[in-house]
């Protein structure tokens, strides 16, 4: 019997259905709307957040995707971050210095992936974070890279807007971040992504059926150090000065951590992971804040820790969620994301 | 010329001889079956021929060029493709994932293209929807229908070696190297296989090379068939002469292998 | 001031060995490299410190103590977490280290604030007990170098002639078939992690007369210590202490010759290239899978 579906395009297009249609614009209205109506304050949380997005999404590319670990993505994002201040100071107009950033950070991706195409494991972990540790190393020696000092980043032109700069850039940076989601979720879809997805599955199999290994393995960290690039030109605007101290080890750690927790090899989980992990960050970072609660932290722990390491909590907490992750629910919030809607579908039967 | 030809080859683990010196020739068109006691050689003989072993010596000709030296996607590209002893499946993706990989070789999309697939109009949507036609058809062909949208991993085993061999098919290769397409069968599903192998050949008209151990199917499938062990050819004919041979009984141990 | 230098490489390579001795163990148990190694590591010498310290007890007591103390840590993150990952991936199982990471870390911070400490041995970091014309050695030194050299002969030991070495080996060889021999295949497991545990918790207390105790003590300490199990080969015995070694030798001679800044990348830089060329390290055969 013929199958009855005929019109596989429906498999490619961006929405589904109507209803999914109908939600993203809902969404993206939301979404352009917002600065409109909230203080500057949430607009350069969800900046951060979106940064994040770009990050986890070539992350995730490489990792969920390929299978390819990497604990050096810091020196990705500082890599994009000081290319695009270089380019900014030397009067380059912001569009070019971004592309640039990207693709010079995409070239170091390349780079390090030719060492580290035969690598497994831990060797593969070892190599990519000596990468991210020499970047920053090497940042701090360069004086006209500001070295230990760090850079401000000049402010790019967005008078033409009519808008207040804030809220310009919370525009580029959105913008910017939903371009990502689109370009991630065609190349996942197409003969790349596929590609990329065999070699993690299974590396022997897919040099069988004809992938060549070195190439798309290249590929795959060239894209990924990409959008890290990318990623790491929209910090630096967003923060409007940076320091090879912000690109540390534990920043590589951190994104790898929103990958895990959003869900490893979706892009719903990057979302969601980049989202969720930087709101968590946030209301962590001043823990005794939280009502109740935070004062119970505070009687807590002057009676049995201390009561200035009490911010502390924030990474045992960290920790502890991510353990609860992986054990209970490995797939992430994406994971929990599909029970829900399954649940929901089925309800109330 | 013979269609492919194996001259001379070794290759060994250690001190181990896997594979030694080793002659044979397949004929276009032709069910070809390697048979032979566990660790004879029959993996590592596949494993050399499409470019995961390096073997120490000898040719491998195909269609008059010796593939040696290749890697396996090359090899693959020359028009090889191959299903493994214990299923290399990509197994976190769907059947039609998988055998939409077996396309991999002819769809050209490059990754600028990629990024326009979800417009209709795009060079990749439209490259993309006419393999996923080719895939349909091998779906069909091997009955996976029920098996299209889900995960191989979910899936029963018979149903896992089908998509293995529909993955090569979508090659649409000149030589198919299967290896223990029928182990683990159930009785039922090793007749279905029989049947679409011999498909296989008369419909597609590709080469095949077989390595299995089942010496009914062997018996019933085969044009001609090599016996090994040790790495050593024992004999090579039809599978009369072959299953007759002495050295092939003793060999498998005195047992009437045909019923082994 | 060769010999100084060659001697002080030693020193720290030999601290950097039993890093990478006690990731190698785990690894070669349970293919998980353990990032948690460090902080097991820091949280031990903690309590050594609050036993030496607070408590003012004897040193020998104290490292009983702590040695038990360090043991029971590692038993508990096989037993509590790893063992509980269902189906993982190295990944997976790769974040759960990452995670308990983090939660010691958490932990310490939380429990002893950033203040700096000392932590008191009975031996000198500055007292000169030999020298000659070609080096001197401080207690702490020497305490070092037999400190590391008695744990290397005990885990050589353990592994090559106990029971026990013969059961972490065949768990190594084919998990699923040696818990069909009656040996539990988990307990080996936390054992193991135990074990690892009570080699780094050495490290530990030997690093942290030089640096100062806080939560992050070990951060720097443990990424040589992992390099230099990857240098060696994670899976060789040998070969990572050889890696240790050789990590203080490059890196010291590196730092005093040429730019004592760029030493730590230098280090990483070298060991990238063999990696290059040996994929599985210098003393590791690289694996291939059969198909
Ligand atoms: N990658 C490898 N490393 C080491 N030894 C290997 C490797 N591959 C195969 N061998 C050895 O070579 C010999 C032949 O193995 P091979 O897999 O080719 O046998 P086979 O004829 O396919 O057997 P079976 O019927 O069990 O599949 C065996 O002794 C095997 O252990
Ligand atoms: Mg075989």
């Amino acid at each position: 019997m013929r199958n009855l579906k005929t019109d596989y395009f429906e498999d490619l297009q961006l929405f589904k259905d109507g209803l999914q249609l109908f939600w993203s614009a809902v969404l993206l209205l939301l979404l352009f709307a917002l600065p409109f109506f909230v203080k500057t304050y949430y607009l350069t949380i969800i900046n951060l957040m979106a940064v994040n997005v770009v990050v986890a999404l070539g992350l995730n590319l490489l990792v969920g995707n390929t299978g390819q670990i990497s604990l050096g993505h810091a020196g990705f994002v500082a890599i994009g971050a000081y290319t695009t201040v270089l380019l900014l100071k030397a009067g380059v107009p912001f569009i070019f210095a971004l592309t640039a950033s990207g693709l010079v950070t995409g070239l170091f991706g390349v780079l390090l992936g030719i060492p580290s195409l035969k690598l497994e494991g831990p060797y593969l972990a070892i190599a990519t974070l000596a990468f991210g540790l020499a970047v920053t190393t090497v940042i701090g020696r360069m004086d006209f890279l500001g070295g230990r000092m760090g850079m401000n980043v000049p402010k790019i032109s967005l008078g033409w807007t009519g808008l207040k700069y804030d809220q310009s850039l919370y525009y580029v940076i959105i913008i910017i971040t939903i371009l990502a989601v689109i370009a991630t979720r065609n190349l996942l879809k197409s003969r790349i992504g596929r590609a990329f997805q065999a070699i993690r599955d299974s590396d022997i199999a897919a040099s069988a059926i004809g992938i060549n290994l070195t190439k798309y393995k290249l590929y795959s960290f060239g894209i990924s150090a990409f959008f890290a690039g990318i990623a790491g030109s929209l910090w630096a605007l967003y923060l409007g000065f940076i320091n090879p101290t912000l690109f540390s080890f534990i920043l590589s750690i951190n994104f790898l951590v929103i990958i895990v927790l959003g869900g490893l090899g979706s892009i719903t989980g990057s979302v969601m992971g980049a989202i969720v992990l930087t709101y968590l960050n946030l209301q962590l970072e001043d823990v005794v804040e939280i009502p109740i609660l935070g004062d119970a932290l505070l009687r807590f722990s002057e009676l049995f820790m201390t009561a200035t390491g009490v911010s502390n909590v924030s990474w045992f907490l960290t920790g502890f969620i991510l353990i609860l992750v992986v054990l209970f629910e490995p797939l992430g919030l994406y994971g929990l994301w599909l029970r829900t809607k399954i649940y929901w579908k089925r309800w109330p039967f | 010329m013979a269609f492919f030809q194996i001259d001379n080859l070794s290759k060994s683990f250690g001190g181990l001889k896997a594979v030694d010196q080793l002659d044979f020739q397949v004929q276009e068109k032709e069910i070809f079956s390697i048979i032979g006691p566990n660790g004879a050689g029959k993996s590592t003989i596949f494993n050399c021929i499409n470019g995961l072993y390096k073997p120490e010596q000898g040719k491998i000709l195909f269609k008059g060029n010796n593939l040696i030296g290749r890697r396996p996607d090359q090899i693959a590209s020359a028009g090889i493709a191959r299903t493994f002893q214990n299923l290399e499946l990509f197994a976190h993706m769907t059947t039609l994932d998988n055998i939409m990989l077996g396309r991999h070789l002819s769809m050209k999309a490059s990754i600028a293209a990629v990024l326009g697939l979800s417009f209709k109009r795009s060079k990749a949507a439209k490259e993309e929807l006419q393999h996923r036609r080719k895939v349909e058809e091998i779906i069909d062909f091997l009955e996976l229908e029920s098996a299209r949208d889900q995960f191989v991993s979910n899936l029963p085993y018979g149903k896992q070696k089908l998509v293995e061999l529909g993955r090569a098919l979508a090659l649409e290769p000149d030589l198919l190297l299967l290896d223990e397409p029928a182990a683990g069968l159930t009785q039922e599903e090793r007749e279905d296989m029989v049947f679409w192998i011999k498909d296989i050949r008369d419909l597609l008209g590709i080469t095949v090379i077989l390595i299995e151990h089942n010496m009914q199917m062997v018996q019933n499938i085969s044009d001609r068939i090599l016996a090994i062990n040790f790495g050593k050819p024992i004999t090579t004919g039809t599978p009369e002469e072959v299953l007759g041979h002495p050295e092939v009984i003793r060999a498998y141990l005195g047992e009437d292998i045909t019923q082994v | 001031m060769l010999g100084q230098l060659i001697v002080s490489s030693l020193v720290v390579g030999s601290i950097y060995a039993l890093l990478a001795l006690a990731m190698s163990i785990t690894y070669k148990a349970s293919e998980v490299p353990n990032f948690a190694q460090g902080e097991m590591a820091m949280i031990s010498t903690f309590m050594a410190f609050v036993m030496l310290s607070s408590y003012g007890l004897p040193f020998y007591a104290a490292m009983l103590i702590t040695v038990v103390f360090a043991f029971v840590l590692g038993l508990l993150l096989e037993f509590l977490f790893l063992r509980r990952a269902k189906m993982p991936t190295p990944l997976n199982l790769i974040v759960i280290t990452i995670g308990f990471q983090l939660m010691l870390y958490g932990f310490a911070g939380w429990k002893w604030g950033s203040d700096q400490r000392q932590i008191n041995l009975p031996f000198s970091e500055s007292k000169v007990i030999f020298q000659n014309d070609i080096f001197a050695l401080t207690e702490l030194n020497l305490a070092t170098l037999i400190i590391a050299v008695v744990v290397l002969v005990v885990i050589y030991l353990l592994i090559q002639r106990t029971k026990l070495g013969l059961a972490m080996k065949a768990c190594q060889q084919n998990i699923n078939a040696s818990r069909m021999n009656g040996i539990s295949a988990n307990r080996i497991m936390a054992i193991t992690f135990g074990i690892s545990s009570v080699v780094g918790a050495m490290a530990g207390i030997l690093v942290a007369p030089i640096l100062t105790l806080d939560p992050s003590m070990m951060w720097d300490p443990l990424l040589k210590g992992f390099a230099a199990a990857v240098l060696g080969g994670m899976k060789s015995l040998h070969g990572v202490v050889i890696g240790g070694l050789l990590l203080g030798l490059v890196e010291n001679l590196f730092g005093f010759y040429i730019s004592i800044e760029f030493k730590s990348v230098v280090a990483f830089a070298i060991i990238v290239l063999i990696l290059y060329f040996k994929p599985s390290g210098l003393f590791d055969k690289h694996y291939v899978r059969k198909v």
